[in-house]
């Protein structure tokens, strides 16, 4: 049987860096085949080939046995391939029917009724409903991922392409997405999937194929395969096991937030009184989606926003209204969500950024002045910690990868005297054993005395690294009830606001 | 992109902008070369020149580190002007008051704290209100330009002058010359002696520099060291370069940003009072030809290093110098004006190509 898509060495350098190095691979019709790969494997750059957004160096790409040299995005839609990426398309101000219209306008003058019909009728084959008529800033992210894949349907795409289509999805909103998609391929679609989820690909998928620095290094029937096999396959050596915590009675101050009430940006209740109380030695997970109050309760913890009512107690100090420089003397240190904005100084040095937010502290400091020696081995210490890897400690941050910057910051949260840690998606950017070794060394400090509260839009990381796991929805705080601690899908529930 | 060509791409920019400056001359009915000699001329042609460069370089030095510390803490004072003249104006009056030499020293505290001051409404109201400092500054201006016309025109007044003016300063309340040269009979050089009226009469004095110039060097050599290597410098930068990060590290950024603006203000104010002090003897209307706004220029071109205010404002105060004999061949003044504005954008342009170039 001729494969659907057939990529055939295809290889693709952006200047020194090759992203695609003679990668061979073919998706047959109906399955669900996941693209496999760490960041910077070549995952979506691949998938860029195919829909025409990248042109390969060499090699081609053939559907249904036919090449195809693609010199942009619209004439692989015509040839049937849509793309969901990563970050949605999904216009906020607008109605659902114009963003599902939008670029493949039926006509001229666009006719409302008829337009409807046609979506209608296309939600109504996946079982979806919308209210074509809302505005698409109503929609929940499960919503807006939906309205991505009948984006795709309304271009009749027969070859469906989706970008870590879970990042932003509950489980019970991930099950359902692969349910659609499966129904999707029993009708003849072909669909590909990239994710570095490999619980997600076993659960879901029916072949994988594994990119690892730009290669193809496996390419597999997952019915052979489990999640720890994929891991191998993925980063090149078996993940470690993670050491077992041992029973620390290390002292420490702990977090104790009591019913913390805290406004978001537009004036509404963003954190909605919330108690919660961190021992020393915890690791806590936050589960919730995105925009759930995760953002402005850290904030208020850290002392950039306004806690309204409520308190917040590092050991028997209540820090509620305390300025952030006393926050961080009293031992917070946080790994802040958006890294470009809040927890880096772009032009700076290293050396600077290694400093910043610990620069009051003593032993980094001669009286008024900065001690330059003190500063030096502090910056050595942070990018030694998690092996950020750098030129020289004079060069600015900005010269370093992503995944290279969250190493520096998370390691400089964690370089002196941390207490209380506020992780914010500590691993974002990073690949499997750096999270590895961040979320380790984050065990590390609370073995110590230290706490630790983490917030990630991934659960199953939560579950895997933290002590035990709350969820927010809505501004409010919910814990699992007992015997559920650890069951995925009641987490999930409380995530979206339903009851475990 | 290869080095020589980017080379290749700034010459053709300078020769553009050397070209719009020669045309703008020939439209104005001179010959390019008959004009640049005269600029040359009348900036650094002898010693009477040379001293008038200085005279008009030395309030930049102070007004440009104004709007410089002010930008390293990310903020535009475009107020410099008018915290200079309230400064001038406060240093006037304290020193006609006290008289002598406590007069001077006091006079100069207090046209500081007087240009610190004048910013405090535009640091308040940025730091608790959000309202932009860039708007509150130049309002300020226009208070401080009234405000100080008025109470020369007025109360503060010299009985016996028909303009707007204050009565001179004494001899022994101005600062004290660093280095004379006069030309009467040969050459002599005298140092640290007080400005003679009677020589100035004459004519007969051909050059002569005050503290003010050193001192400003001096301040700027330490504003730099500071904030190179002091923890608040270090803050007030931070702050200056991603102010949400700053709050995140635990600076308080609206305390950093009245104490940011009210310095610059002080460094303005310092200008003004030195131009009392040191060059003008009094305070009168029309002070100040647009040294603050002047200054904005000199910021801009003295680059990431404070200690290029210093060339900056030699330059702005050469052409500015030089403008005054072109006067006299019929050339509009402003002519210098444009050399300044394509300068900036030359400077900014190349700027701009070195940072794409370390991509």
């Amino acid at each position: 049987m001729t494969p659907t898509v057939e990529f055939r060495a295809i290889s693709k350098r952006f200047g020194d860096v090759r992203a695609l190095e003679d990668v061979s691979m073919s998706v047959r019709q109906g399955e669900i085949h996941a693209v496999l790969g760490e960041n910077g494997a070549g995952k979506t750059t691949l998938m860029r080939v195919l829909y025409g957004a990248v042109r390969p160096d060499a090699g081609e790409v053939l559907l249904d046995g036919r090449a195809h040299a693609f010199r942009n995005s619209a004439e692989a839609i015509h040839a049937g391939v849509g793309m969901v990426s990563q970050h949605y398309s999904i216009i906020p101000e607008i109605t659902c029917l114009e963003n599902l219209m939008l670029g493949a306008e039926p006509g001229f003058a666009i006719a409302p009724r008829p337009s409807i019909d046609r979506a209608e009728a296309i939600a109504q084959r996946m079982g979806f409903q919308f209210d074509w008529k809302a505005r698409a800033d109503t929609l929940s992210p499960g919503g807006a991922q939906k309205l991505e894949i009948l984006k795709l349907l309304w271009r009749r795409s027969r070859i469906l392409v989706l970008d870590e289509p879970t990042a932003m999805l509950s489980p019970d909103d991930a099950d359902a997405l692969y349910a659609s998609l499966r129904q999707l391929a029993q009708d003849g679609a072909t669909v590909l999937v990239v994710t570095h989820r490999t619980r997600e690909v076993v659960t879901h998928c029916d072949r994988a194929t594994v990119l690892r620095a730009g290669r193809v290094v496996a390419s597999l029937d997952v019915k052979d395969a489990d999640a720890s096999t994929l891991a191998k396959h993925i980063i090149g050596h078996p993940l470690a096991e993670l050491p077992p915590r041992p029973m620390t009675n290390a002292s420490g101050p702990g977090l104790t937030l009591r019913s913390v009430w805290v406004k978001g940006d537009r004036g509404d209740d963003a954190v909605r009184g919330v108690d919660l109380r961190l021992e020393p030695g915890e690791v806590v997970g936050l589960a919730g989606v995105d925009g759930s109050g995760q953002r402005e309760l850290f904030q208020a913890l850290i002392g950039v926003r306004k806690i309204e009512r409520g308190d917040v107690l590092v050991g028997d100090r209540s820090l509620a209204h305390a300025p952030s420089a006393q926050r961080i003397a009293a031992g917070i240190r946080l790994i802040p969500e958006d890294r470009h904005l809040e927890g880096v100084i772009e032009r700076w040095s290293l050396e600077a950024n290694a400093m910043l937010g610990l620069q009051r502290r003593q032993e980094l400091r001669s009286g008024p002045w900065v001690a330059t020696g003190a500063r030096r081995r502090l910056a050595e210490e942070v990018v030694a910690r998690f092996d950020t890897r750098f030129g020289k400690l004079s060069d600015p941050i900005a010269s370093l990868s992503g995944g290279n910057q969250q190493r520096l910051v998370a390691a400089r949260a964690l370089a002196r005297d941390a207490q209380v840690i506020l992780a914010f998606q500590p691993a974002r950017g990073l690949d499997l054993d750096s999270t590895q070794r961040v979320y380790n060394a984050i065990r590390e400090a609370c073995d110590h005395g230290a706490c630790a509260l983490v917030v990630s839009f991934d659960l199953d990381e939560l579950l895997e690294y933290c002590g035990r796991v709350a969820a927010i929805y809505s501004g409010v705080l919910r814990s699992p009830g007992a015997g559920a601690e650890r069951d995925r899908y009641a987490i999930g529930r409380l995530m979206v606001g339903a009851d475990a | 992109m290869t080095k020589a060509f980017v080379g290749w791409r700034l010459i053709a920019l300078y020769a553009g902008l050397a070209l719009i400056v020669v045309l703008l001359l020939l439209g104005s009915g001179v010959q390019p070369a008959t004009a640049g000699a005269r600029l040359w001329e009348g900036a650094f042609g002898s010693p009477q020149a040379w001293r008038g460069t200085l005279r008009q370089m030395m309030p930049l030095l102070f007004a440009g580190l104004s709007v410089f510390i002010a930008l390293r803490a990310g903020l535009f004072n475009i107020g410099a002007e008018g915290q200079l003249l309230i400064g001038a104006l406060a240093t006037a009056m304290t020193a006609l008051t006290l008289q002598g030499p406590v007069g001077m020293v006091v006079g100069i505290v207090v046209g500081v704290l007087a240009g610190a001051l004048w910013t405090l409404p535009a640091g308040l109201i940025k730091a608790y209100r959000g309202g932009h400092e860039v708007i509150t500054t130049i309002m300020l201006n226009n208070i401080a330009l009234l405000v100080t016309g008025a109470l020369v025109a007025g109360p503060l007044k010299a009985p016996d002058k028909q303009m707007p003016t204050t009565p001179m300063l004494d001899t022994a309340a101005r600062l004290p010359s660093l280095l004379r040269l006069e030309s009467a009979n040969g050459t002599t050089w005298t140092f640290g002696s007080p400005e003679d009226p009677g020589i100035r009469a004459l004519g007969r004095l051909a050059f002569e520099m005050n503290l003010a110039i050193p001192l400003g060097v001096i301040l700027i050599g330490a504003f730099g060291w500071w904030l190179g290597r002091s923890v608040r410098g270090y803050e007030v930068g931070a702050m200056g370069e991603n102010p949400v990060a700053a709050r995140f590290a635990g600076i308080d950024t609206r305390r950093t940003t009245v104490a940011a603006l009210a310095a610059s203000g002080g460094a303005a104010g310092l200008g003004g009072a030195l131009l009392v002090l040191g060059q003008e003897g009094r305070f009168f209307a029309g002070f100040s030809p647009g040294y603050g706004f002047d200054a904005l220029g000199v910021a801009i071109l003295a680059g990431s290093s404070p200690l290029g205010i210093v060339p900056a404002a030699f330059v702005f105060g050469a052409l500015n110098k030089g403008a005054l004999s072109l006067q006299v061949i019929d050339v509009p003044k402003g002519i210098t004006g444009v050399i300044l504005g394509l300068l900036i954008v030359a400077f900014a342009a190349a700027r701009v190509r070195e940072a794409r170039n370390d991509d």
